[in-house]
Parts: C-alpha cells; sequence; structure tokens
C-alpha cells in the first residue's frame, strides 16, 4: 500500500483541481452566505486556493527556484491585513446595526 | 535613487502616524499641511531627480515615460484629495457630522494608498504588482467606512471590502495560472503560444474580472454606486479618480508587459466592454438623485472612455489615456470639491438640494459648471480635448462603430450634466438660503482647478510632452 502511494503520488493536475475546487466552494460560499464573516472566510478560502496553486507551480514546475513560495507568503500576509480590515469594518456596522446580515445591508440605493 | 519619491511618501506618512501620538487634538491641524508638503515634495522629487528610465533592485522597480507620468496623476490627485478633505476633517464645516475625525490616521491610510498606487506602476514583479496593488486597495476599504458612527459608510465599506476581496482573489487566481504558464515572476512579454491554451484564457477571464472591479467596467461596476454613496464626500473624490487611475495603470501594467505585441488581437473585446460601460454609465447617471451616487456613474462612463485608449494596442492610445486621465483627476476634483463643499456647508446630498445656488454663490456654481462642462466634453474645455484624442485613437484602430457610440454618450452625458446646472442656475433659490461660506483652502485649491482644468484645454504643451515622451519610449 505504501509502496504504491509513494509510486503515485498526486501531481501537478490533482493539485490544480483540488485548487479549482477550493475556489469554487469559495465561490460558492461568497454567494449562499448571509453572514458577513462567512463570506469573509469564503473570500480567504479563494485566496488560499490562489496561494496553493502558485506553490504548487513553483514544486513541479521550477522546483530549483522559490518565486511562488514567497508568492504565497506574501498572499497569506495580504490575506491577514484583508481580514483585519473586513472585521474592523463588521465591528463598527455591527454596533451601529446590531447586525451584519447581509441581505439587510439596503439601505444605500438610487 | 529613482523611489525617492516613493521614500518620501513613505516617511511623511510614518512622520504624521507617529507626530499625531504626541499632539493634543487642537494642534492636530497641522498633520494636513504635513501631509500636503510631503506630496509636494515627493513631487518635486520625481520631477527633478527621477530620470525617466531606469531601473533598480535587481529589475523589480523600474521607471519608463509612462509610469512616471502615472505617478504624476498620483501624487497630483492624491494632493487635491488632502485640500478637499481637510475642512471636513479639521471640523470647519457649517453642519457637524458624526464620527469623522482620526486626522492623523486619515492622512496616514491616505498616503499608504498612494504609495501603492506609485509602487504598482513601478513593478515590474509579480509579486510586487500582487502586494501593491492590495496596498493601493486596502486602505481604500478603510477609508469607505471612516465615518465609524454612521451605518451608511460601515454599509458602503462592508460591501466594498467584500467585493474587493473577492475581484482580489480572482485575480491572484489568474495571476497564479499566469505563473504556473510561464514558469516565472517576471512581467516581461510572453509567448503568444500560450493563446492556445484553456488555462490561458481562464486566466485571461480572472484578470479581466479584477482590472474591471478596479475600473468599473460593466459588469464589474455593481459596486460602485452604493461604495460611492455611503462614503465621504473627499473619499468618494478619492476613489473616482484615483482608484480608476491605479485600475488604468494596473491595467497597463498587464497589457503592454505581460501581452505586449499582441494587445491588438484583444481590441473587440476591450471595445466592447468600453461601449457598454459608457452606455450604461450614461443611462443609468440620468435617473440619479444623490449627487454623489450620480457622479459614480458619470465615473464609471468616463472609464469607459479612458478603455478606449487601450482599443487596437495603438502606441498614440497611451498618451491620449495619460492626458485624459490627468484631465480628469482635474476636473472631476473640481467638480468633488464643489460637492464637499456643499455638504460640508449643509449636509445634504441630493441633486434637488443645489437649487438656486447660482443665487447665493455665483463663483462656486460656475466652477461646478465648468467642471460639468468639462466632463460633458465641450469644447474649448479640457475635457473636449481629452475626449478628442481617445476617439481619434479608436478612430484609427478601426473601431467608427465605438467613435459612434462614444460620440451619442457623451451628448447623453450632456442632458444628465445639464441637469444639475439647471438645478443650480435655473430654479428659484428658497426663500430662507442666504450664502453659504467657504473656507479659504478650498476657495484657492478650486481657482486653481478651475484655471487648470481650462488651460489644459487651451494650451497644447502638455498633450505634446506626454505625447512624445511615452511615444518615443513605446516606439524604441
Amino acid at each position: 500500500m505504501i509502496q504504491y502511494l509513494a509510486e503515485h503520488g498526486p501531481g501537478l493536475i490533482h493539485w490544480l483541481i483540488l485548487s479549482n475546487v477550493l475556489f469554487a466552494i469559495g465561490i460558492y460560499g461568497l454567494l449562499s452566505r448571509r453572514n458577513a464573516i462567512g463570506i469573509l472566510m469564503s473570500v480567504e478560502l479563494m485566496l488560499n486556493s490562489a496561494a496553493m496553486n502558485a506553490v504548487v507551480f513553483n514544486r513541479f514546475l521550477t522546483p530549483r527556484a522559490v518565486d511562488g513560495e514567497i508568492l504565497a507568503l506574501f498572499v497569506i500576509a495580504v490575506a491577514a491585513a484583508e481580514a483585519v480590515v473586513a472585521l474592523a469594518i463588521f465591528v463598527a456596522l455591527f454596533r451601529n446595526r446590531s447586525s451584519i446580515d447581509v441581505n439587510r445591508m439596503d439601505s444605500l440605493k438610487g | 535613487m529613482i523611489f525617492l519619491p516613493e521614500l518620501i511618501v513613505v516617511v511623511c506618512a510614518v512622520a504624521i502616524l507617529l507626530t499625531d501620538l504626541w499632539l493634543d487634538e487642537r494642534r492636530r491641524v497641522i498633520l494636513a499641511p504635513m501631509a500636503a508638503i510631503g506630496l509636494v515634495v515627493a513631487m518635486a522629487s520625481l520631477i527633478i531627480s527621477v530620470p525617466q528610465n531606469g531601473l533598480t533592485l535587481g529589475g523589480r522597480f523600474s521607471v519608463d515615460p509612462v509610469g512616471w507620468w502615472f505617478k504624476v496623476f498620483f501624487l497630483l490627485s492624491g494632493l487635491i484629495t488632502i485640500l478637499i478633505s481637510l475642512d471636513l476633517l479639521d471640523g470647519r464645516v457649517g453642519v457637524r457630522m458624526r464620527g469623522i475625525g482620526f486626522r492623523g490616521e486619515y492622512y496616514t491610510v491616505l498616503l499608504a494608498t498612494i504609495l501603492g498606487m506609485m509602487v504598482l506602476v513601478s513593478a515590474r514583479d509579480l509579486i510586487t504588482l500582487y502586494v501593491s496593488l492590495e496596498l493601493a486597495t486596502m486602505p481604500l476599504f478603510v477609508l469607505t467606512a471612516w465615518r465609524r458612527d454612521d451605518a451608511q459608510s460601515g454599509e458602503a465599506g462592508m460591501k466594498y471590502v467584500i467585493f474587493g476581496a473577492m475581484a482580489s482573489a480572482c485575480m491572484l487566481y489568474g495571476l497564479g495560472l499566469l505563473y504556473g504558464l510561464t514558469g516565472s515572476t517576471a512581467l516581461t512579454a510572453i509567448d503568444r503560444q500560450l493563446a492556445n491554451m484553456p488555462a490561458f484564457w481562464l486566466a485571461t477571464a480572472m484578470l479581466v474580472a479584477g482590472i474591471g472591479f478596479k475600473l468599473t467596467i460593466v459588469p464589474f461596476h455593481f459596486w460602485a454606486a452604493d461604495v460611492y454613496q455611503g462614503a465621504p464626500a473627499p473619499v468618494t473624490a478619492y476613489l473616482s479618480v484615483a482608484s480608476k487611475g491605479a485600475g488604468l495603470a494596473f491595467a497597463f501594467q498587464i497589457l503592454y508587459r505581460w501581452m505586449d505585441g499582441w494587445i491588438a488581437d484583444a481590441a473587440v473585446g476591450v471595445a466592447v466592454f468600453a461601449a457598454l460601460t459608457m452606455t450604461l454609465g450614461n443611462t443609468v447617471a440620468i435617473v440619479q438623485h444623490n449627487i454623489k451616487r450620480f457622479m459614480a456613474f458619470s465615473a464609471i462612463s468616463q472609464a469607459g472612455y479612458l478603455v478606449m485608449g487601450f482599443v487596437g494596442g495603438l502606441p498614440e492610445g497611451i498618451p491620449a489615456m495619460l492626458f485624459y486621465l490627468l484631465v480628469y483627476a482635474v476636473t472631476n476634483l473640481a467638480v468633488f470639491a464643489c460637492i464637499v463643499w456643499f455638504s460640508n456647508q449643509t449636509g445634504k446630498e441630493q441633486i434637488e438640494d443645489y437649487r438656486g445656488l447660482a443665487r447665493t454663490n455665483p463663483l462656486i456654481a460656475l466652477t461646478m459648471m465648468l467642471g460639468l462642462f468639462s466632463l460633458a466634453g465641450i469644447p474649448p474645455l479640457s475635457g473636449f480635448v481629452g475626449k478628442f484624442f481617445l476617439f481619434s485613437v479608436a478612430s484609427k484602430a478601426g473601431f467608427h462603430w465605438l467613435v459612434a457610440v462614444a460620440a451619442v454618450n457623451s451628448t447623453i452625458s450632456l442632458y444628465y450634466y445639464l441637469r444639475i446646472v439647471r438645478q443650480m442656475y435655473i430654479e428659484p433659490a428658497d426663500k430662507d438660503s442666504t450664502r453659504l461660506p467657504i473656507t479659504p483652502t478650498l476657495a484657492a485649491t478650486l481657482m486653481v482647478l478651475s484655471a487648470t482644468q481650462l488651460l489644459m484645454g487651451i494650451i497644447p504643451s502638455l498633450y505634446e510632452t506626454i505625447s512624445s515622451q511615452t511615444l518615443a519610449w513605446l516606439a524604441r
């Protein structure tokens, strides 16, 4: 069994499918969640799938370079900053409205 | 040191944040002049000491004439934004707004986005490009939600942060795929052979979504109206000008560095996006009542005109676009200076509230009218000249139908800009309306903006300079 797994390890295409599925789950969550925090989590999922793409390409295409891995590190940092900004805005909004249900955010209209 | 202007902006931002800690609330009025001086010094250093060609940091950071002019644009629009926002932040207003303040943080965050945009046009590396784009975008979420105690501002911030994060995730996915296809993070021209691969098309679609979001290209424009309406008025001004410029700079980076040599293949797509954007922006603007929302749709249609510069990938498109961007910055910020002033003094934001403004404040009504006419493209104002160059690019690329659509759209836009002029000049003023005061800073800013806007339309040397510098570089 272990011998089989070692010989038939996942290739580039399998990892890409995985990251694509993650991205799709992120988009689904983004569209279906009503809670703003849930939406933020979905967006983080999308960002992580993109970061995973970079790492996977780096591993399979240019194993000697580290460009993709560095990109992934920066993506993680940026995602953290994004989460901070988003959560700060949600907290401020919750104080005013006592809700972060996105379906009720309809006070701005033309 | 070709990154001296960026360095000055960073130092200024940090200095403001630290100074803010030491000052008591009354003395914090000096922060706005600090930020303005910082930007002026950065602009001076850009003009004096930065050559228009050069690279550093192992080729990851470089300046070329196009990037140089983009930086002039970013610094200029940042400077004007500071000048029009300081009255609101310092509390020199007729109607006190709740939850505005935190001046030190405001200017720091504003300078951070300017820095992000400046690095964005200089990036020659995918990682720098991505990080600087996020640096340009994320502070805008914060600025949009700046009025902490205002539910509308918060709602706008929430919508912006969700859509913005989604757009940046899509774009990052596209960038990652392009990295996988080319195997390198350098922003150099990629092989045309790649165009046959489905992964390339997926990456392009993702990038179009990301660029379209920043530039408010239809169908990625839906966030703009709500965000512009909810954000504080000076922030709306900044969003409608600088953020759009950043989107254009990003589009330029992708189209002219990565897809260099074969963007002409995408001409039909670009033309369709441009036509859709200007048509939707113009038709929806007709029925708006809130002036900030109205300006949002006006800005969407202006983005449609700007994108025409990319049609066919002609070298002439770039100077036309840069010139129109500068004209748009001056014109749109002149109009926004009036909007900011009016909302500072009265707290009102409906178009109907502007009725009779020409009776009470004739000079401000005049500058606003000039700005609106320039946006609509009435000769001899600068907006006309800018549009003329853009339209001639589309015509030269063989897209005569696009020129026709754009001309019809300019006529429609004249109609709705005249709605405001009608309120100001023809409708009678309310009986109890009096002359509204204006602060010296804002008055001076308005005067300079109006004069610049007139001169840019009459004196041809600015366009000639941009054109000769960028064309010489593009032809190399």
